[in-house]
């Protein structure tokens, strides 16, 4: 077996500051399935492009880094184009950037073959229809004519692979391929790419965050860490008995489906408390600027009790998001009847008495933590506000209250006076956190609050998020995509597809023996260790 | 080995749904564009006409300003320009009329307004077409050589173009002027010359005052939309497939780096027939320009009107077929999806 | 990915810089101009309106610093007076505009209903008049002078401002940061006036630092084909205009302090500009 790529002390940095790889070393060999498995800022698509030698300007790099012998760091454009047409193809993370939005998918997928292999425009037509097929889109001639805005993501993402495999390379690069999609879409992704590894006999380096995702597609791991490769070895080894702690503290805060033990929360026995939160034929209807109608949530009925935790299951375009915007009123319903507290929801924008009398019911939290704080207040006197707002406290008190509900959400006193900027993704989340508590309310909305954030950095607020409820009684409603969260932190679940709600009911009954077909391809589509899977590959 | 066992289908019926949408939304689309200009025209010609009611007392007074007001006279002017009849229905006339192609009468050349203006139009539309031509070569040049070279180059370009794009276009008539007319004797000062090479000769000067900060501003829209492209992930997965440099810049970067270039020329086209009132005057160029100033000059209200009218037409005509236009650059904006 | 983080930290590094050399020689370049006009009663060596035949066209240097005009009147003092009404112009249609830009922006962005869309339709037919056409227009309705031009240019700037503030309220609205706010229950004119407005302020102040020396472009250029600020009084467009005979006969320097001086305040001017928007799109990517 020759390595097919290897890079040996690779170290890239720029002048005068900390290096963003150090001395990395990895080998990927032929036909084998490495996969590169690291947090944000850990390098690891820094290191990646670097096989194709594509080195971000003005950086400094040393070691080697070379594929099926070319020294990609040193050689000639020339080599390097060569290589790139030839021997290995990437595929990066979000093909709607990654495709060109003005061009059809036709002349993406033929332009190298016309331009650079010397095709007529009706041979390369041929072969990309038949690579366009073979990746699993049907009508794959009527695609050729279609510019990306008018296809999924999924199948763009197919579209995108289809490129890469166009002049059967040696080498197949994957940086994220699967983390801008829902679930069961980057099911049918893994699947596709594990066949096409397999039957071409290709090497594959796969770049991803999530440690299951990498166990199910390839053998051998890397684990990268600011830069600095911390551990390897065969898949299996290093996720069940990780010898680093960095590694270990990885494999724990990934979330897996807990069954059972995991949900702490068990419905509150004997007396039946009347629902915080009543949900009964809930529509949501949005006008299309150019006529027509969109259904984003249709008859939708559930309660949560005071006190309990409902999580809201579904992929994108599921209505999960709509929901969540009605429980706080920034969507009015269009029909249908919502309740809080036995107060009946108006099919009418909110007037200023109510969304203030609402607030003290209600607080919601986002995805994103870089745009849900205002970028010009300092985090203490966000919480301030809050505090003056509601709890009608003076200018001083309120600081006081200010910090020590920031100290209790784990921001220390020392970032009081901080930008927003200044903090980092997971504490931006808890000031989030801190700031929707200030108005003490009863129920919490969680919008994928944890989604946009690394997995460990992911478990520590989900842990303060249930040392919260614990502490204060706090109802939860969280809204997520993802089915080992919600099997952490709730008792009851809704799952949710195309504006409909499929399935409702205990969380631990939904997992282990879901009733509808939906729920169990979401369960099914979560990605699972080879070693798990061995027996079946027969 | 294929895949086509899991094909997902992602909502059903969007593709087909969709399809049936991009048939009728050209017409549709061309439809609401040309619909958008006429009331654009239509809301402008109000304005345009009804400007003059700003203006506070006797509007026949007002339009024989700095002529003897004679009674015979004001009664000749009220007749004309039938001030004795209702707003609405002098403003009926003067739109009729504009439709028809009688734009009324100048009081300072006696002359129909449309035969005054056809007589200098000409002069005008090769000036600004010339200035067109060195804003295109120029511009685009300069704002592609930017953006491909990072450091030196574009720095300096960038630092000339701040220095260019802050020359007013009188400020760099008077320049030429004293460099290349006073100074070299190269190129002349005065007029617009005999027809053939010679009015190209007599316009270059003018050609080039008038284009100067449009030359910078199209350099810098040119440079700006060029590096946000570069940055764009479509640039980096095109270069990871090994193509050229050459291929990547021409199809990826430059291709989608049209659509804001293009947006800036309705305002530069506009800018240009304003401007040449300036340069116009300033090389002694019997043009609309040089028409313009002279009425304002010699209180000809009527041609003042007809002017500024020609020139709205003009920004808004530009703009509607570049907005008819872009989705041939990008077919977002058809479908509505992004607005760029 | 892992690129697209690095360039913002290249943006936030030069945020907590200082200003770049080039911007503060601009700073120092504006701040001569502006002191040296607005004591210009003080500080000119002359009366610029003084005519002195025996002394036509004098080279700089001696008595007179930079020279005299046709008329014998030092071109100093006539810089340094003309300044006065140079400037002034340029500094009420910016103010006006962008108060009155930001006003309509502000409501066009945030009203969703039929206000916005009929505001932008209003800006958008002002953007059809180009602000030296709706100088002239007025000139031709209000007669010659600095009233007429100033009040069209403070109306055809506006768009530039409303526009550029809605299209930022829009993106702004739909942040969860403002929807935070609502679901904290605060009220909306708390919310657009004390929180989402001093979001909007750099970048709109970039542009009208932008705004600024167009207009001392245009209103050089209307006064200097004699609509604009009328003779005797001084002023930089109809001081270049004034020296064109001069020009022609080989005299150049009566035309060139002004032109000079005007080139200098809009290229200071655009240099500060543009340094406030570059570090705008630093600080937000």
């Amino acid at each position: 077996m020759s390595q097919l790529l290897q890079i040996e002390n690779f170290t890239l940095g720029f002048p005068g500051r900390p290096p963003l790889l150090d001395s990395v070393s990895l080998h990927v060999n032929d036909g084998e399935a490495v996969a590169l498995v690291g947090e944000s800022g850990s390098g690891k698509s820094l290191t990646t492009r670097a096989a194709l030698g594509l080195l971000p300007g003005g950086s400094e790099s040393s070691g080697l880094v070379s594929v099926q012998g070319l020294d990609t760091l040193t050689a000639s454009k020339q080599r390097l184009m060569e290589l790139r047409r030839r021997h290995a193809s990437m595929i990066f993370q979000d093909p709607r950037a990654g495709i060109n939005p003005v061009r059809t998918v036709g002349d993406f997928l033929t332009e190298t073959l016309v331009r650079l292999d010397g095709l007529s425009r009706a041979e390369a037509t041929e072969r990309a229809v038949a690579q366009l097929e073979q990746v699993g889109l049907r009508r794959a001639g009527g695609l050729m004519d279609q510019h990306p805005h008018q296809l999924s993501g999924g199948m763009l993402q197919r579209v995108m692979i289809a490129a890469a495999l166009l002049n059967s390379p040696d080498l197949l690069l994957c940086d994220e391929p699967t983390t801008a999609q829902d679930v069961t879409t980057q099911a049918g992704i893994v699947k596709l790419l594990r066949e096409e590894q397999q039957s071409r006999g290709m090497g594959m380096l796969f770049i991803t965050h999530d440690l299951n995702l990498a166990a199910s597609l390839c053998e051998r791991v890397y684990v990268l860490r600011r830069g600095e490769v911390v551990e390897h070895g065969p898949t299996r080894t290093v996720f069940l008995t990780p010898e680093q702690d960095y590694t270990r503290q990885l494999v724990e805060a990934t979330p897996v489906i807990e069954t059972g033990a995991g949900s702490s929360v068990a419905a509150v026995p004997g007396l039946d408390p009347t629902p915080l939160l009543k949900v009964s034929g809930l529509s949501k209807t949005y006008q299309l600027p150019r006529g027509g109608t969109v259904t984003a949530l249709e008859g939708a009925d559930f309660s949560l009790p005071e006190g309990g935790s409902l999580g809201i299951v579904g992929e994108s375009g599921s209505g999960k998001s709509t929901l969540a915007r009605l429980v706080v009123a920034l969507e009015t319903p269009t029909s249908g009847e919502l309740t809080l507290r036995d107060i009946p929801r108006p099919q009418r924008p909110l007037r200023a008495s109510e969304r203030k009398a609402l607030a003290k019911e209600v607080q919601i939290v986002f995805q994103d933590p870089y745009l849900s704080l205002d970028p010009r207040i300092p985090v203490g006197n966000a919480v301030a506000d809050v505090f003056r707002l509601h709890q009608k406290q003076g200018r001083k008190e309120a600081k006081e209250s200010s910090r020590s509900l920031l100290g209790r959400v784990g921001i220390g006193p020392e970032r009081f006076d901080a930008l927003p900027r200044a903090l980092s993704g997971g504490q931006r989340q808890r000031v989030a956190l801190a700031k929707a508590l200030a108005a003490r309310p009863r129920l919490l909305v969680l919008d994928e609050a944890t989604s946009a954030l690394d997995v460990s950095v992911q478990a520590q607020v989900l842990e303060l998020v249930e040392e919260l409820r614990d502490q204060l009684g706090l109802t939860i409603l969280f809204v997520t995509h993802d089915l080992a969260v919600v099997s952490r932190l709730c008792s009851e679940v809704v799952v949710m597809h195309q504006g409909r709600i499929v399935e409702q009911g205990p969380t631990a009954r939904i997992l282990e023996d879901p009733g509808d077909h939906y729920t169990r391809n979401l369960i099914a589509s979560r990605p699972r260790p080879l070693w798990d899977a061995e027996p079946v590959t027969a | 080995m294929t895949a086509t066992d899991h094909v997902q289908a992602p909502a059903p019926a969007a593709p087909t749904r969709k399809r049936a949408r991009d048939r009728v939304r050209p017409v549709l689309f061309i439809a609401k564009k040309v619909l958008s200009l006429v009331a654009t025209l239509f809301v402008a010609s109000l304005a345009v006409f009804f400007s003059r009611f700003l203006v506070p007392g006797d509007p026949a007074r007002f339009l024989l300003r700095g002529r003897s007001p004679k009674p015979e006279a004001l009664e000749e002017i009220t007749r004309q320009f039938g001030l004795d009849k209702p707003a609405w229905e002098q403003y009926l006339n003067w739109l009729g009329g504009i439709l028809h192609g009688d734009w009324g009468r100048s009081l300072t050349y006696r002359q129909d307004v449309s035969d005054v203006l056809l007589g200098r139009l000409p002069t005008t539309l090769q000036l600004v077409a010339l200035a067109a031509v060195f804003i295109t070569v120029l511009g685009l040049f300069a704002g592609i050589v930017a953006s491909l070279n990072k450091g030196f180059g574009d720095r300096f370009i960038l630092i000339t173009l701040t220095a260019a794009g802050a020359v007013p276009p009188f400020v760099a008539a008077i320049a030429l002027v004293a460099l290349f007319s006073v100074g070299l004797g190269w190129f002349p000062s005065f007029g617009s010359g005999d027809g053939g090479w010679d009015r190209i000769w007599h316009l270059t000067l003018p050609a080039l005052a008038l284009g100067i900060t449009y030359i910078a501003m199209v350099a810098r829209v040119t440079r700006s939309s060029m590096n946000e492209q570069l940055l764009r992930e479509h640039v980096e997965v095109a270069t990871s497939r090994g193509l050229t440099r050459g291929s990547v810049v021409a199809r990826h970067v430059l291709r989608n780096a049209m659509g804001p270039i293009l947006t800036v020329s309705g305002v530069l086209v506009a800018g240009l027939l304003v401007s040449s009132a300036i340069i116009e005057r300033t090389f002694g160029l019997s043009g609309i320009g040089q028409l313009l100033v002279q009425s304002i000059d010699r209180l000809d209200f009527g041609v003042v009107q007809a002017i500024v009218m020609v020139v709205v037409a003009a920004f808004v005509l530009v703009n509607t077929v570049v907005d008819l236009v872009q989705p041939l650059i990008d077919p977002r904006i058809a479908a509505g999806t992004e607005s760029r | 990915m892992t690129l697209a983080i690095h360039l913002p930290q290249a943006g936030l590094r030069r945020y907590g810089s200082l200003l770049s050399p080039m911007a503060w020689g601009a700073l120092a370049v504006a701040a001569v101009v502006v002191l040296l006009s607005l004591f210009a009663p003080v500080l000119a060596p002359y009366d610029p309106d003084y005519v002195d035949l025996n002394n036509v066209l004098a080279g700089p240097g001696g008595q007179h610093l930079l020279g005299t005009d046709a008329l014998g009147r030092d071109l100093l003092s006539r810089l340094m007076h003309g300044g006065r009404t140079s400037l002034l112009g340029p500094t009420i249609v910016v103010i006006g505009s962008t108060v009155l830009g930001l006003l309509l922006g502000l409501v066009a962005g945030w009203s969703e209903g039929w206000l916005g869309k009929v505001l932008g339709r209003l800006f958008d037919l002002l953007f059809a008049f180009p602000a030296l056409l709706m100088a002239m227009l007025a000139i031709a309705l209000f007669g010659k002078g600095l009233f007429a031009p100033i009040l069209a240019m403070t109306i055809a700037y506006v768009p530039y401002v409303a526009r550029l503030a809605q299209s930022l309220v829009v993106a702004e609205r739909s942040r969860p940061y403002v929807q935070a706010y609502r679901v904290l229950g605060f009220r909306t004119p708390w919310v657009v006036l004390g929180r989402v407005l001093p979001n909007l302020i750099p970048t709109v102040g970039a542009q009208s630092t932008l705004n600024f020396g167009y207009v001392l472009a245009d209103l050089a250029a209307l006064s200097f084909i004699g609509l604009g600020v009328q003779p005797p009084t001084s002023d930089w467009g109809a001081m270049i205009e004034e020296s064109r005979g001069a020009l022609l006969g080989g005299h150049i320097l009566p035309a060139f302090w002004p032109a000079l001086v005007v080139v200098l305040v809009v290229v200071a001017v655009n240099v500060i500009g543009e340094e406030l928007s570059d570090r705008i799109g630093g600080k937000l990517s």
